[in-house]
């Protein structure tokens, strides 16, 4: 009997010691970020690479780290056919400077255009470990605003055309950027 | 955890002083000393009725092997969920436990609670109130010597709970914290007319201290059957009664009791005949 006791007291004990658990899965679809797919303004159809791109955020003295495993400036440099950046939570707008050709030794290659994002947002729960994600809407009236820096030189993206509103997942293409 | 351990002890000596009660009558068991112990026994016996009255029935039981089990009505509290709100300001809760013997080992038990819970996770602060009740019965396993009474049981429980939930705050999860981590969110959105319903299976003990009052406990594994959710994206993080949720529909709970025994009626147990036999 004394061991029937013992094992409800393990059990009691066990339980009540397990209280913390779930931590959120890294897989778990949560805040998405912003997917911006780069193209050929001469032939719509072709994506293109873009080279050095350094995107900051206004304000921001770093740039987006699109390179975790490189060193020093590297890990900001993005030279593929698409990006993926975060919008602020707490804002209805988010304000970046994307500069092309970042870090060339001849200036006048280094382009940089300012595009800020206007949405709406709104708070999802997710689950009890990952708590809440904030989903985007852009608004349906001037969602972008683009201009470059300085505003006299041309603007590198031609276009900018909005593929699709709703920002709820990572998974699909909100922004097309023709250059 | 004190009070577990302090029951667990008295618990203990408890049973070693069953065992030295039983040593004394397996000898009385055997017919032919039984004769050569009647003519002794009311000379020795008689010493101690004299000291206290109670202990008079109890003696005659065992000279006459007529084992009477008594029928009634227990009813207490849960110790642990009223001292909780003590140690615990996100905890104010109260519980009332009660079982009816039905038969020999079977009884007809209940719980009716009240809970205010405010549940701290890392990125969500809610707050449940609510009422529950669980109705079930309880299978005593333990064979008990003589006059003893204790218990030590399995049941089952069907479960309801009404609750609100109210969301106090949360924090947005980004795995991309480029803009800085997000400090919490005040909501205070309140989800009122939630219900569930459960099972739970039931370990107990229940042990008498003193006359008619007993302490015990008991550990139990529940299975959420449903739940009415707050909304479509929305979930009841804390059940009143059920406890925390978890992934999948499993949650646990124990308590503590103190009750009190209002015996009813007096049934005599058959002697088993297996023994001749």
């Amino acid at each position: 009997m004394k061991k029937i006791i013992a094992l409800f007291l393990i059990v009691t004990f066990a339980s009540s010691s397990c209280e913390k658990d779930d931590i959120c899965d890294a897989n778990t679809p949560t805040t998405p970020r912003l997917v911006i797919d780069f193209y050929n303004v001469s032939n719509a159809s072709v994506k293109k690479n873009v080279t050095n791109l350094k995107v900051i955020g206004d304000g921001m003295t770093e740039g987006i780290v699109f390179n975790p495993g490189a060193s020093g400036e590297d890990q900001y440099l993005a030279n593929g056919s698409s990006i993926s950046i975060p919008l602020k939570t707490d804002s209805n707008s988010t304000k970046y400077s994307f500069i092309l050709n970042s870090g060339n030794t001849n200036p006048t290659l280094i382009d940089t255009d300012e595009v800020t994002f206007n949405y709406t947002k709104e708070d999802v729960f997710v689950s009890r470990a990952c708590g809440f994600k904030t989903l985007f809407t852009f608004v349906p009236n001037n969602p972008i605003f683009h201009t470059a820096v300085p505003v006299t030189k041309g603007k590198w993206m031609q276009v900018i055309s909005v593929e699709k509103s709703n920002i709820d997942n990572e998974n699909e293409t909100h922004i097309k950027v023709f250059f | 955890m004190k009070h577990t351990l302090k029951y667990f002890f008295s618990f203990c000596l408890l049973i070693v002083q069953f065992l030295a009660q039983a040593q004394e009558t397996t000898v009385t068991k055997t017919t032919p000393e039984k004769k050569k112990s009647e003519s002794k026994i009311p000379e020795t016996p008689k010493p101690v009725t004299v000291k206290t009255d109670t202990i008079v029935p109890v003696k005659k039981d065992t000279i006459v092997p007529v084992k009477k089990d008594r029928y009634g009505l227990r009813v207490g509290v849960d110790l642990y969920r009223l001292t909780r709100g003590l140690y615990d300001e996100n905890y104010k809760g109260i519980e009332l436990v009660g079982d009816y013997r039905l038969t020999k080992n079977y009884y007809l038990a209940a719980e009716i609670g009240s809970e205010d819970k405010t549940t701290e996770d890392d990125r969500l602060n809610t707050t449940t109130k609510g009422t529950y009740l669980k109705v079930g019965f309880d299978y005593n396993a333990y064979e008990n010597w003589l006059d003893m009474e204790n218990i030590i049981s399995i049941g089952l429980r069907g479960g309801v709970s009404t609750f609100s939930q109210e969301l106090n705050s949360y924090k947005i999860y980004n795995a991309n914290p480029y803009w800085g981590e997000m400090p919490w969110k005040d909501s205070g959105e309140t989800f009122s007319g939630l219900t569930a319903g459960w099972i739970e299976v039931v370990a107990g003990v229940k042990v008498k201290v003193y006359n008619n009052i007993f302490v015990g406990f008991s550990l139990r594994m529940n299975t959420l059957i449903y739940d009415k959710k707050p909304s479509d994206d929305f979930e009841n993080l804390y059940i009143p009664g059920f406890n925390r949720t978890y992934a999948g529909n499993f949650g646990a709970g124990f308590n503590y009791t103190v009750t009190y025994f209002i015996p009813l009626y007096k049934k005599t147990i058959k002697p088993k005949e297996k023994v001749k036999g």
